[in-house]
């Protein structure tokens, strides 16, 4: 005789979403479904329907959830036509736009290299940091050209409607809810379905409009006494850039009930607004009552390292370190921070502790490879860099490791495998500038005056924000007697990096020759 | 300490001038460690990645109905 024994396929497809194999709960929802259709428009449901529907919503969602609070990218409308913004000219240490005003003193150019933004490179890279905020609209329209990726017109535009359409992708038979069918305000007053239909509208279908009504709607049903709908409104209206609602919202979901997640999205609002130090002034908030809370402290110390106080940011990755110390931003960040003060070997320690960690990519082995040679480890170097060009996932990675290990070829003084690997950088990212301006100044070694002069001028106009190329091409102009190009490169060298004793050395020099002409 | 008698000695001019020129030199660009990606930046690009792939399979079969639809119509 024949038993056969089959699980629920309902609980089934909860242990599915349990175990994060989305697909397959998602598949079984569907099953379920279409053996008792959950019909939108009437209320005749059984209850098996209903959480087959909701399950599947929320597997759904999972499968293209990405954290809300690390999201963040601006688009050029928003950074152009800033309507918050108080003041042009902010004061010292008070914006978030100008690097320049901060009062710690930031690295100087000459040893930590830049971005494209005026700020030093940091040791860890989010969605946020991706590219920072460009000063002009000339430079805002250019940053693509350069960046990994394109500067979206609108926030509105960029990822989230990208992630939108990836996600329609993977259903082709059509979007599994049609929203222009649903009839909100019946969702709204069923507290256990309308959270997940929230999520799903607002992390799947990347309809923000349509979620904003939701929430307003099961606010009001929960008579604005729910915090968690109160975040979500919040959420809605950061997406749709009302910053200042979005505040409200934030500000009365903390009046009901304190939540660190409500904390850290207020403090993005502050940000978005340009107002750092009320958002360190809310962090120290939300410190009293989470003591200790690394998330809290990780923001602190982002905020510090992005006004260009490094030191203090330091000092909070440190505190982020006493807490949990396996904090994969808090260590890459002091490595970093380590290295470019003239510290590779305790860079190399903190960089160490990473793979020890489990962290295994080509950026961390790039780092140690890196590390190595300035810590003097030569036995380590190249074995370093081989594993970080096996574990490249793309060309611009390949570029940068290839960059660094002309470097390292400078360092041991082969000087032709150093002019090889500069020009591989350049094979695999045509936009490198750095691979550009130190191919230039091995060319000129090699005594070829129009090549290098050329090299020197595609960096210049791939990067103008690094002094680098100005300076050398200053330098070489100088050489060849072309003063007046010479003074035009030095000036822009100065304004990219005002304190360089050498380009101030050319200026005056130059400016001592045409007052005796 | 014994003596050691070297058979250089350093020389140091006594008159005359000493002159050193600062020659400036072409600088290099400073060796780039490259930032850890966090945990939603890979996601998001995993994601994106794959929402290319299927993109372009999709395309890549459209391509080939389409190829194939004309070789029919001459069969016919």
């Amino acid at each position: 005789m024949e038993v056969t024994l089959s699980i629920d396929p309902l609980f089934l497809a909860w242990s599915y979403f349990r175990r994060r194999k989305f697909q397959k709960c998602s598949d079984i929802c569907t099953k379920v479904l279409e053996d008792s259709p959950y019909d939108q428009e009437h209320d005749t449901l059984p209850h098996i329907s209903e959480a087959a529907w909701s399950l599947k919503t929320r597997a759904l969602t999972e499968m293209v959830y990405i954290d809300e609070v690390e999201v963040d990218q601006e688009g050029i409308a928003e950074i152009m036509l800033d309507e918050s913004s108080i003041a042009q000219v902010a004061r010292p240490g008070t914006s978030l736009r100008l690097p320049g005003t901060s009062q710690g003193g930031g690295p100087s150019p000459a040893v930590r290299p830049m971005t494209q933004s005026g700020r030093p490179i940091t040791g860890f890279v989010r969605p946020s940091t991706q590219s920072g905020r460009p000063g002009t609209m000339e430079q805002a329209i250019k940053t693509p050209r350069t960046a990994n990726t394109a500067r979206p017109v609108t926030s509105a535009s960029g990822r989230f409607v990208r992630l939108g359409t990836a996600s329609m992708l993977t259903n082709p038979e059509g979007p599994f809810i049609n929203l222009s069918r649903l009839n909100l305000a019946k969702y709204a007053q069923k507290p256990n379905l309308s959270k997940t239909l929230f999520e799903y509208i607002f992390h799947h279908e990347n309809d923000v409009k349509n979620a904003l009504d939701l929430a307003a709607l099961a606010t009001e049903h929960a008579q604005f006494k729910d915090w968690w709908w109160k975040v979500q409104l919040g959420k809605c209206y950061y997406r749709l850039g009302l910053y200042r609602e979005a505040e409200k919202q934030f500000r009365s979901a903390l009046n009901h009930q304190e939540f660190v997640d409500t904390y850290l999205y207020l403090a993005k609002v502050y940000q978005r607004l340009d107002q750092p130090i009320t958002a360190l002034n809310l962090f120290k908030q939300g410190l009293d009552h989470f003591p200790g809370e690394v998330t809290l402290l990780t923001g602190i110390a982002r905020i510090h390292e992005e006004m260009n106080n490094i030191t203090s940011a330091t000092e909070y990755y440190k505190d982020v370190l006493k807490q949990d110390n396996t904090h994969v931003e808090a260590i890459a960040c002091i490595g970093s921070n380590h290295f470019y003060t003239d510290q590779p070997e305790i860079a190399l320690r903190f960089y160490r502790r990473l793979l020890q960690m489990g962290v295994y990519n080509c950026q961390l082995y790039n780092n140690l490879g890196l590390c190595c040679f300035y810590a003097q480890q030569y036995d380590m170097t190249l074995s370093s860099f081989e594993r970080a060009l096996a574990l490249v996932s793309s060309d611009e990675e390949q570029a940068d490791v290839w960059y660094n290990l002309g470097h390292v070829a400078v360092g041991i003084g082969d000087l032709p495998l150093a002019y090889q690997c500069f020009k591989l950088a350049l094979a695999f990212n045509n936009d490198h500038a750095e691979a550009y301006n130190n191919l230039a100044v091995l060319e000129l070694r090699k005594g070829r005056i129009e090549q290098a002069k050329a090299f020197l001028q595609t960096a210049a106009s791939l990067a103008p924000h690094m002094y680098e190329p100005h300076f050398n091409f200053a330098i070489l102009s100088d050489k060849v007697g072309d003063l007046q190009s010479s003074y035009m490169a030095a000036q822009k060298s100065e304004d990219a990096f005002p304190e360089h004793v050498d380009t101030q050395q050319i200026l005056k020099n130059l400016r001592h020759h045409f007052a005796v002409l | 300490m014994p003596e050691v008698k070297s058979m250089f000695r350093e020389v140091l001019p006594k008159q005359g001038q000493l002159s050193m020129e600062d020659v400036p030199t072409m600088v290099l660009c400073k060796p780039k460690l490259l930032p850890l990606k966090s945990v939603t930046l890979e996601k998001l690009e995993k994601m994106q990645h794959e929402a290319q792939e299927v993109i372009k399979q999709q395309e890549l079969a459209l391509r080939e109905q389409q190829q194939a639809q004309p070789e029919q119509e001459q069969a016919q």
